[in-house]
This record gives C-alpha cells, sequence and structure tokens, in this order.
C-alpha cells in the first residue's frame, strides 16, 4: 500500500514538474520529483528508490532541453546514497531529514551540471545561482510536503497507539478526578 | 508478487544500480551524438504522449490567468480606449500612405519585370509546456510534423525571431530559443542593402541580453541600431528582426567590436508563437562534398 501511494505522488509530481513552470518561472526552482524520491529513499527500500529516481529523472529529461538520462542518472545515484544512509543512521526524524533533502539537492545539480559539461551540452544556468535558487526552494517545499506526509501518517497511526496505551492512560486521567470528589 | 528479504534488497541494489547508471548514461550519450545529427527520436515520441496531458492542464491554467489579468486590466481599460483612438488615427494615415507605397512598388517592379518573390508562411502555434528543468529554456509547441512543422524552422513572435525547432514529433516540437548560448544566428546591424557590419549573434544563457561577434572593429555601430538575420546561416531567413544594441565596447583595426543585443521578442512571457514555414535553400554541390560538411539524412 505505501509503495502504490508513492507511486502516485511520483506521477503527480512528475505532472506538476511538467506543467507548473507554465504557471509562473519561480517553479521551476522546485525539484518535485527530487523531494518524492528522498522520501522514497528514506523508506529504506533501495529498488524501489532507485527505479523511481530513473523513471522520474527520463520523464523530466523527456521534456527538457538537457541531455536524456541526465537527469535519471542524477537521481538514480541520489536515490541510492540516500537509501544507503538511512539504512546506517536513524532518520524518522523530520529535522534530521532537511539536511538529507539538502544533500541531495546539492548533489543532483553538482552531478546534473557535470555531466553536461562532460558531454559538451553546458547547460544555460550557472552553477552557483541556479544551484542556490534551486536548493532554496526545493528544502522550502521539500519541508512542507515531507511535513504534510507525516501528518497523513500520524493521522493512520493514530488509533493504534490509543490501542496499545488505552488502560495505562485511562487510569492515569481517572485518578485525579477520583481524589477531587 | 516477490516479497524479498532486508538483506536480499541491501545485496541487489549495488548490481541495479550499476545497471540503471548505464542505461542512463547510455541514453545520454545517444542523445548527444543525436543534436548534432538531427532528430531526437526518444524524445519527440515522449513529447508527444506529454501533450495529452500537458495541453489541458495549459488550456485551464491560460483561462484562469487570462480571466484574473481581464479583471484588473479593467481599470486601466478607459485611459487605454482613449489613447488607442488617438492610434487609430495616426496608423490610419500610416495605411494610406503604405497603401501608396505599395501601388508605386508595383508599378515599379512591373516596369523592371522582376517576379514577385515568395514569402513562407506563417503557423500560428501555442506553447503548451516550458522546460521542467530549471538548467534549460526551451519550450514546446503544440505543431508538429502532422501540421508542416520540419526541423529547424524559425519561430518568431511579434516582436522578432524566438529561436528555432530542435525536435519534432507528430503533433508537437521543441524550440529552443536563440538566448541559449549554444545557438548562433548570422546578423547584420542596420539594413542588409544598406551595411556591410556583418556577424554572428549568439546566446548568452541570460534571457534579455544577446551577443554580436565578430564585427569588424574599423565599422562605425552605435547604441540602438537594430540587427536583423541575414540568411547566410543556411537556418534562419534574412530581414529577421532580432533585436536592437545596448552596448557597444569599441573595437580596433585589429579586435573586434564587443556589442550586446536586447532582443526584440519577449522571451518571458511568451504564449503564441508564429512557426515559419522556410525551408533554406539547399546547398551548393561542391559545398556538400566538403570533409566536414553535415551530411543530410
Amino acid at each position: 500500500m505505501e509503495g502504490v501511494k508513492l507511486t502516485i505522488a511520483l506521477i503527480v509530481a512528475v505532472l506538476l514538474q511538467w506543467s507548473l513552470r507554465n504557471v509562473s518561472e519561480i517553479f521551476a526552482y522546485v525539484d518535485l520529483p527530487l523531494i518524492v524520491i528522498v522520501y522514497a529513499a528514506l523508506q529504506r527500500n533501495s529498488i524501489r528508490a532507485l527505479i523511481f529516481g530513473t523513471l522520474a529523472g527520463l520523464s523530466v529529461d523527456a521534456l527538457s532541453g538537457g541531455l536524456l538520462g541526465s537527469q535519471g542518472f542524477s537521481k538514480t545515484l541520489i536515490a541510492f546514497i540516500v537509501s544507503e544512509i538511512a539504512r546506517r543512521v536513524y532518520l524518522d526524524n523530520l529535522l534530521l531529514r532537511i539536511p538529507v533533502l539538502i544533500g541531495a539537492c546539492v548533489v543532483n545539480s553538482l552531478v546534473y551540471f557535470g555531466l553536461h559539461r562532460l558531454l559538451g551540452q553546458p547547460p544555460q544556468g550557472d552553477l552557483i545561482v541556479v544551484g542556490a535558487y534551486s536548493l532554496i526552494g526545493t528544502t522550502i517545499v521539500g519541508t512542507l510536503i515531507y511535513l504534510l506526509f507525516e501528518s497523513l501518517g500520524n493521522e493512520r497511526t493514530r488509533p493504534k497507539r490509543r490501542d496499545v496505551f488505552s488502560s495505562r492512560r485511562q487510569t492515569r486521567r481517572r485518578n485525579p478526578i477520583r481524589l477531587a470528589k | 508478487m516477490v516479497e524479498r528479504s532486508q538483506k536480499d534488497v541491501w545485496r541487489l541494489s549495488p548490481w541495479l544500480l550499476s545497471a540503471l547508471l548505464l542505461v542512463n548514461f547510455v541514453l545520454m550519450a545517444f542523445d548527444a551524438r543525436e543534436i548534432t545529427s538531427g532528430q531526437r527520436v526518444i524524445r519527440t515520441w515522449t513529447q508527444t504522449a506529454a501533450d495529452f496531458v500537458q495541453s489541458p492542464i495549459t488550456s485551464i491554467t491560460s483561462g484562469v490567468y487570462n480571466y484574473f489579468a481581464s479583471i484588473s486590466s479593467l481599470r486601466s481599460a478607459a485611459d487605454e480606449n482613449d489613447t488607442l483612438k488617438v492610434r487609430i488615427q495616426e496608423l490610419e494615415v500610416e495605411v494610406k500612405q503604405k497603401a501608396d507605397l505599395n501601388s508605386e512598388n508595383e508599378r515599379l517592379r512591373a516596369l523592371l519585370e522582376l517576379k514577385e518573390t515568395s514569402k513562407y508562411k506563417i503557423l500560428t502555434a501555442r506553447i503548451i509546456g516550458r522546460d521542467p528543468s530549471v538548467w534549460f529554456d526551451s519550450s514546446i509547441i503544440n505543431r508538429g510534423t502532422m501540421d508542416g512543422v520540419k526541423l529547424n524552422m524559425p519561430v518568431v513572435a511579434d516582436g522578432g525571431l524566438i529561436g528555432r525547432v530542435v525536435a519534432v514529433g507528430p503533433l508537437t516540437a521543441q524550440v529552443d530559443l536563440v538566448t541559449y548560448s549554444k545557438s548562433a544566428v548570422g546578423g547584420i546591424i542596420g539594413e542588409i542593402a544598406g551595411s556591410n557590419a556583418l556577424g554572428v549573434v549568439a546566446g548568452t544563457s541570460k534571457k534579455d541580453l544577446l551577443e554580436m561577434k565578430y564585427v569588424p572593429g574599423t565599422i562605425d555601430v552605435q547604441v540602438g541600431q537594430v540587427v536583423y538575420t541575414t540568411g547566410q546561416d543556411g537556418i534562419f531567413p534574412a530581414g529577421l528582426k532580432l533585436g536592437e544594441i545596448v552596448n557597444v565596447v569599441s573595437g580596433s583595426a585589429t579586435t573586434p567590436h564587443q556589442i550586446q543585443i536586447r532582443p526584440s521578442a519577449r522571451l518571458t512571457s511568451m504564449q503564441e508563437v508564429g512557426v515559419l514555414l522556410y525551408e533554406p535553400p539547399g546547398k551548393a554541390e561542391f559545398e556538400q562534398k566538403l570533409p566536414n560538411a553535415v551530411k543530410a539524412k
């Protein structure tokens, strides 16, 4: 079920990435597929994250002026690195996920820019300027999206927690009332 | 569905990573080769598929945008109306003068027995998508081979030249802007008949700036002069407006001028464009036999 939800999220992210720049130029600085890929990689399923990385990257490349496969390459690499880090380090806290997203954004810009330079197709934007704006945009939107994902996850897990701790909580709440009476 | 243990996943992932990176790298190398050789097959078919998503979204977003834009523009409508009435009167006089000039031109042509030069048709197109990557700035239009669009056809807007078609599918085409750092157009300062200030107008990666190279330093160049295409590059027809000179660093007898041009077409807010159904005249036979000539497929 988690996989289906993430797949839907990735499809929506790619569709929005295709269309949002038409609405405003600012949206170009937000890499929505990268946000979803990093989130998927943090779930410790590296195979799924790798496939997501390649597919999302290629979908964006197909409509871009850049080389076909360059985003696919960088996003696949990021998916692997993030899933390996998530395997070794506990990253379930939102505050710890933000630096991971920042790192992913930096690596994405460097790899994408480097690959184009390597193959003689230098990108239009300046590495520092475009990379910095992209980092800011993706981090802000990514944090908000992760907050949303987390709140949706909590909604789902809340009844389970109540079931687990119900008897203990009830006794703690009742005691002071009884004493007051 | 086969359930894999975490150990299997961790064991498999480096192999899968290597395979996927290799696939991506091969695609990149193939695409880099296609850029110089012509049509980009995989890209055009993906764009055609994406058109079914992009076109409705663009229609909806532009509809909403136009609705709010029309509301906000109501305030200035009365002032604009008065200005336009004055402008119409001015234009009527100009139209009359043009009509006189046209008839005079026709009479003179008849006298000189000149044949009518065939002008290229313009196919109007709508921009349905912008580059999803922030590193590039190509646009996707809703016209393709089914409408007669071909590779390298020039694309214009109200102000002048915008760019050229770099990939074309059945329903869509991808357009690279003149401001792209790898684009170059043969340019001339002033009218073709009355100027010898030839050079190459190249992109600078900035949206509002072009650079003109190789203009001899001995030629007088002024800020405010207009630059047109020469038609000598074998892609663009002659006489298309490129922009206006905004800055000149004067050269000398041995060094060329450094000229900066502001594009006349508004590249930041394009919605409707025109594709010139223009095919450049074929190259001379001896030119095609040159060792470095691009072979036609």
